[in-house]
């Protein structure tokens, strides 16, 4: 199977007008389905807090560990500006964007005005923030000679390699710059990368961009854990809000970045891993749940009774095999198989259509974890990718890593600040 | 052919057309109050009985018509005058919909609010304080000589628009397929550079300029368009000829409305603004000229003539914002180099074998220039 023809369907083509409002669309069918799936979740989860507005400035950006929204819109920029005082201005006028968005109100300029396009274009009115959050990254092709960045470039920071399990569509991967918008409505995630997409006209151009509908992580402690379009559990051992020490060890670049503005910030893996769902659907139970691990409907490890019992890896069945697979997912990835290497996770569902030569489905994860260093994710997928059981219904289609600096401090501040003045 | 309305403004008076509804009533906050004085709304319901503005005495100073229709099919327009003057107007608001019209009346007196197919089809409208004079504050001397130029331009365009397709009509008529095929481009070029003053004049511009999805019915199809099918796609000049007559008839009726026609600067600079919309959705897709493949000498056209505008503006632009003034400068000529990547001698090569991602490249281009050129008309106005 050829993902890269499936494209002119689905996938993160070139975004056109016409092609983002294609996306809204099908993002407004998928709400429905989408919000049946986790309604039980949704009404535990973010019934006090859908109104909530999440806090922009800080020492860390937002949307890494706030707790997972239910909706993403993300989106990958090349920058055409070729003078870096007009990617700073840029940057400076996407931060007040970002932080007015987060708040709830509209973006900054004059919205009233009969006589001229107003700043914000207008279908975020009337909804609440949504716990809005908008993170960017810089992609390694920025710090190439265009802008002087490249005595700027942190030493674990390059392109990731090729790693086994995937075929990638070049019009899915890499990106100079990226923006991920998490809310709880996907109107309000959309109107942020909309809204920055166009303040950006000139500097940037879309290179490509991925709806999100159903979070497949949690990151909070009160959040139930969601289930994955293969109908599982997904991201029970994920790393917590509340764990500061698994933060700092794991998501957090310290001091070793070489780069003070990397201190505080973390390095953003995203994969559109397409899967078969078709196949996977025709697939016993008792060989999806070997596949993973778990129970497919209390989530629970094979060798426990709850979803939180921790696996046992060296537990056999009375016929001598081992409990959990040597090949299930649940083992290949966990820190215990990893030298205790973790990530936290913060994938979303996606669909793009049907693929066209095939009339399946063309859905599946958009993976998106954070790390302190690259090599971390890139540990776990080369161990994933050769050996996982879960290859069979699953293609890495989509590839990119980004750089996320430190948080904005307050309104002196804007995003990457540090890096280009530091 | 352009599918939005363009509302056309008559006489003097500064005057700020907006279709979009206004936002009201909504819980989001909007951004810090305007230091411009917030405007006096005027709500004007279209019945059958006529347009009767609410309150019908305003002050002086910024006013906000807001007209809606909650059914009467006989009256779907409105308009401000002063004397006899239309100051602002209103059309095409047929049952259900809504829209409005803001302008500045400083001059304290008697208006009329004027409504064809109503029973009572002109109420009084009264603007009290103010200068008490009629007519309205000078224009920007420069803004003068930018509507002039925007009319001496479309008039020079017109008349080699008429000329230019006189060379095809009668290449058409007379079955020369080569020469008409050769003429064709080189006539649509002086149309798209002034579309949107086209496509102001009712049905001028669809019986110009129509694809075949704008039609009701394939048999009612006229213009540039159906020719184009018959040479390159039906590859027959046949029955041609009485769409050649139309097509010169149309130009002597666009030559007659051009000459007289008069210019607001909102005008010039949304227009150029709507010359690059259709480029990023209909020329840089090829859906334009889709059995000739010459988009891109209507591209070129649809740019010359937003740079025309905005050359006009550039005076008064550069007084208020030199930075957008320098920055829309750059990015016109991006645009221009990178069409010009695409030329061969004097023409364009066939827009099919233009590859995606260069396709892509020029539609980035044009955005780029569209979105700051969208702020002109809040400076220049």
């Amino acid at each position: 199977m050829e993902p890269t023809s499936a494209r002119p369907i689905g996938g993160c083509g070139a975004v056109s007008r016409r092609r983002l409002l294609g996306g809204v669309a099908g993002l407004g069918f998928l709400g429905a389905s989408g919000t049946g799936l986790t309604s039980c979740a949704r009404a535990t989860d973010t019934a006090g807090t859908a109104q909530q507005a999440m806090a922009f400035y800080g020492s860390h950006q937002a949307g890494i560990t706030t707790d997972v929204q239910d909706r993403l819109a993300f989106a990958a920029f090349d920058v055409t500006a070729t003078r870096r005082e007009d990617l700073v201005d840029m940057l400076k006028t996407w931060t007040a964007a970002a932080e007015a968005m987060s708040r709830g109100v509209m973006v900054p300029g004059d919205s009233h005005a009969g006589a001229v396009p107003p700043a914000d274009t207008g279908e975020a009115v009337g909804l609440s923030p949504a716990r809005l959050t908008v993170t960017i990254g810089f992609g390694p092709a920025l710090f190439d000679g265009r802008f002087g960045l490249a005595p700027r470039r942190p030493a674990a920071f390059a392109a990731l390699p090729a790693l086994p399990g995937e075929t990638l569509d070049p019009a899915c991967c890499g990106g100079d710059i990226a923006v991920q918008a998490c809310a709880d409505d996907p109107q309000v995630a959309f109107h942020a990368v909309r809204n920055l997409a166009r303040l950006g006209r000139g500097a940037v151009v879309t290179r490509w961009t991925q709806l999100g509908f159903g979070r497949t992580s949690v990151t909070g402690t009160r959040q139930e854990t969601p289930r994955n379009l293969m109908g599982f559990k997904d991201g029970t051992r994920n790393i917590r809000s509340d764990d500061s020490a698994a933060l700092t060890k794991y998501v957090w670049v310290g001091a070793e970045a070489g780069q003070d503005w990397m201190r505080g910030g973390s390095y953003l893996v995203a994969r559109r891993i397409r899967m078969f769902i078709e196949t996977w659907d025709r697939d016993v139970l008792s060989d999806q749940e070997a596949v993973f691990g778990r129970a497919k409907y209390t989530g629970a490890p094979l060798t426990g009774k709850g979803e939180f019992d921790n696996p046992d890896f060296a537990d056999r069945t009375a016929d001598g095999e081992l409990a959990i697979p040597d090949n299930a997912h649940i083992r290949l990835a966990a820190f215990e198989a990893n030298d205790g290497v973790r990530i936290l996770r913060r994938g979303y569902s996606f669909t793009d259509g049907i693929d066209a030569r095939t009339g399946t489905l063309d859905a599946g994860l958009f993976f998106i974890s954070f790390q302190r260093d690259p090599a971390q994710f890139v540990t776990l997928q080369r161990k994933l990718g050769k050996h996982d059981a879960l290859n069979e219904y699953i293609r890495h289609v989509g590839s990119a890593l980004f750089a996320c600096p430190q948080g904005v401090a307050d309104a002196s501040g804007y995003w990457g600040r540090a890096l280009f003045e530091g | 052919m352009l599918p939005t309305v363009v509302i056309k403004l008559r006489g003097g008076a500064v005057l700020l057309v907006s279709t979009a509804f206004l936002i009201a009533g909504c819980s989001r906050p909007g951004p810090p109050a305007q230091p411009a004085p917030p405007a006096t709304a005027v709500s004007i319901a279209l019945s059958d009985a006529g347009c009767e503005p609410q309150p019908a005495s305003v002050p002086a100073g910024p006013v906000t018509f807001r007209i809606t229709n909650s059914g009467s099919r006989f009256v779907t327009e409105v308009e401000l005058l002063r004397e006899s003057r239309i100051l602002g107007e209103k059309e095409g608001v047929t049952p259900g919909l809504s829209g409005s019209f803001s302008l500045r009346l400083d001059d304290g007196g008697a208006y009329r609010i004027h409504c064809a197919g109503g029973a009572v089809n002109s109420w009084p409208f009264t603007v009290t304080g103010g200068s008490g004079q009629p007519g309205t504050a000078p224009e920007n001397a420069s803004l003068v000589a930018a509507t002039k130029g925007y009319h001496d331009y479309v008039v020079a365009e017109v008349d080699q628009l008429a000329t230019a397709i006189k060379q095809f009509t009668d290449a058409v008529r007379a079955g020369d397929m080569n020469k008409a095929k050769q003429t064709f481009p080189l006539a649509r070029v002086h149309y798209e550079s002034i579309e949107p003053v086209a496509a102001s004049f009712g049905d001028l511009d669809p019986s110009i300029d129509a694809r075949i999805d704008d039609v009701d019915n394939p048999a009612d199809w006229t213009g540039f368009h159906r020719i184009e099918k018959a040479m390159w796609q039906d590859k027959t000049l046949d029955g041609m000829s009485p769409m050649a007559d139309k097509l010169d008839a149309d130009m002597i009726t666009l030559k007659s409305k051009v000459a007289g026609e008069t210019y607001q600067t909102a005008q010039l600079a949304n227009g150029a603004v709507e010359l690059l919309n259709e480029v990023s959705t209909k020329k840089v897709t090829g859906e334009e000229d889709r059995y000739s493949h010459t988009d891109l000498w209507d591209f070129a056209a649809n740019v010359d003539g937003a740079r025309k505008c905005f050359e006009l503006l550039k005076p008064a632009l550069a007084a208020k914002d030199p930075d957008l003034a320098r920055r829309l400068e750059g990015r016109f000529t991006d645009v221009a180099d990178k069409l010009s990547t695409h030329r061969q001698g004097d023409a364009y090569v066939d827009y099919s074998t233009v590859p995606e991602d260069q396709r892509r490249g020029l539609a980035d281009a044009v955005n780029a220039l569209a979105e700051p050129l969208s702020r002109v008309a809040g400076l220049v106005v």
